[in-house]
C-alpha cells in the first residue's frame, strides 16, 4: 500500500481522474461543448460563407465594457479579421474539442470567445452568473482538467515522440 | 526553482480565486442587499422607463473576473516560458502493521 506524499492536497476524497465515470464525464462535456461552438460556427458557414459582417459590427457597439476600447477598437481595425474568423474559429474550435485534438489550444480559443459574449451581450438582469459565463466555465473546465485527454485523440496525440521531446506541447494538447 | 514555482502557482490560484469570488459573489451579495435590482442591470417598467439601477456597476464586477482570468493567462505564460519541473511525485510505503 502506498499514499502520495508530494502532494498536499491529497486526501481520501481527491477526485480520481482515472476512475471511468469521472473520465467518461468529462468526455461528454468536451464533446457537448463541442458540439455547441462547431453548430454556431458550421451555420454561420452555411448561411453567410466566411462573411460573417455582424460581427465587427457586434463589437463596434461593445462600448463602455470592463474590455475598455479593445473590442471597439477591434471592430474597427480587424473587421477583415473578425468577418471570417468567427464562423471559421467556432468552427474549428469545436472540431477539435469533439475530436478533443489540442484540446487545450481551443478551449483557450473558446474562452476568449465567451469572454466577449459575455461582457458584450450584458445579459445581466438575473445577475452576473448567465449562460454566457456558464459556457465560458465550460471551457475553462475543458482546459484546466485536460478533457481531450479522456476518449480524444490527445491521448494518443501525447504519446507520440515529438511530445515527448517537447512536453511543453501539453500546454496545448490535453 | 520548486519553491518559486510553488510560491507563483499559489499566488496566481490564490488571486484569481479571490477576483472571482469578489467579482460574482461578495459583490452579488452586496447588490442582493441593496435591494431591486437583485440583478446587475437596470430594472425597467413596462413603458421602458428605468425605476432601479446596480448599486455596484456590473462593468467593475466583469472587470474583477476578467482580472481573475488575466492573472491565469499570465501564469500559463508563466509555465509555458520557465522549465518543466520533474515529476516529484514520491510513494512512501506503509507497512501493514
Amino acid at each position: 500500500m502506498s499514499t502520495q506524499a508530494a502532494n498536499p492536497l491529497a486526501t481520501e476524497f481527491e477526485l480520481e481522474l482515472d476512475k471511468p465515470l469521472t473520465a467518461y464525464w468529462l468526455a461528454i462535456v468536451r464533446v457537448l461543448t463541442g458540439w455547441w461552438f462547431f453548430h454556431a460556427g458550421i451555420t454561420k458557414i452555411i448561411e453567410n460563407g466566411l462573411n460573417f459582417s455582424y460581427g465587427p459590427a457586434y463589437m463596434q457597439q461593445m462600448t463602455g465594457t470592463a474590455l475598455g476600447p479593445i473590442p471597439v477598437w477591434m471592430g474597427n481595425n480587424l473587421g477583415w479579421l473578425i468577418a471570417p474568423g468567427v464562423p471559421l474559429f467556432e468552427t474549428l474550435i469545436g472540431l477539435a474539442l469533439i475530436a478533443g485534438a489540442l484540446t487545450r489550444l481551443a478551449a483557450l480559443g473558446g474562452v476568449f470567445f465567451m469572454v466577449l459574449f459575455w461582457v458584450g451581450n450584458a445579459g445581466f438582469g438575473h445577475g452576473l452568473v448567465n449562460s454566457d459565463l456558464m459556457g465560458l466555465m465550460l471551457f475553462m473546465t475543458v482546459l484546466v482538467l485536460g478533457a481531450g485527454r479522456y476518449y480524444g485523440l490527445d491521448a494518443i496525440i501525447e504519446k507520440t515522440k515529438l511530445v515527448e521531446q517537447n512536453p511543453k506541447l501539453r500546454y496545448i494538447l490535453g | 526553482m520548486t519553491d518559486t514555482n510553488d510560491i507563483v502557482d499559489r499566488i496566481a490560484m490564490g488571486l484569481s480565486a479571490a477576483l472571482f469570488t469578489l467579482g460574482i459573489v461578495v459583490l452579488g451579495i452586496v447588490e442582493t442587499l441593496a435591494g431591486k435590482p437583485f440583478g446587475a442591470a437596470p430594472l425597467t417598467n413596462d413603458a421602458g422607463e428605468v425605476i432601479a439601477t446596480p448599486m455596484i456597476d456590473p462593468t467593475i464586477r466583469t472587470g474583477l473576473v476578467i482580472a481573475g482570468l488575466l492573472v491565469l493567462a499570465l501564469w500559463g505564460l508563466y509555465k509555458v516560458a520557465t522549465p518543466l519541473v520533474e515529476e516529484t511525485t514520491t510513494q512512501r510505503e506503509m507497512t501493514a502493521d
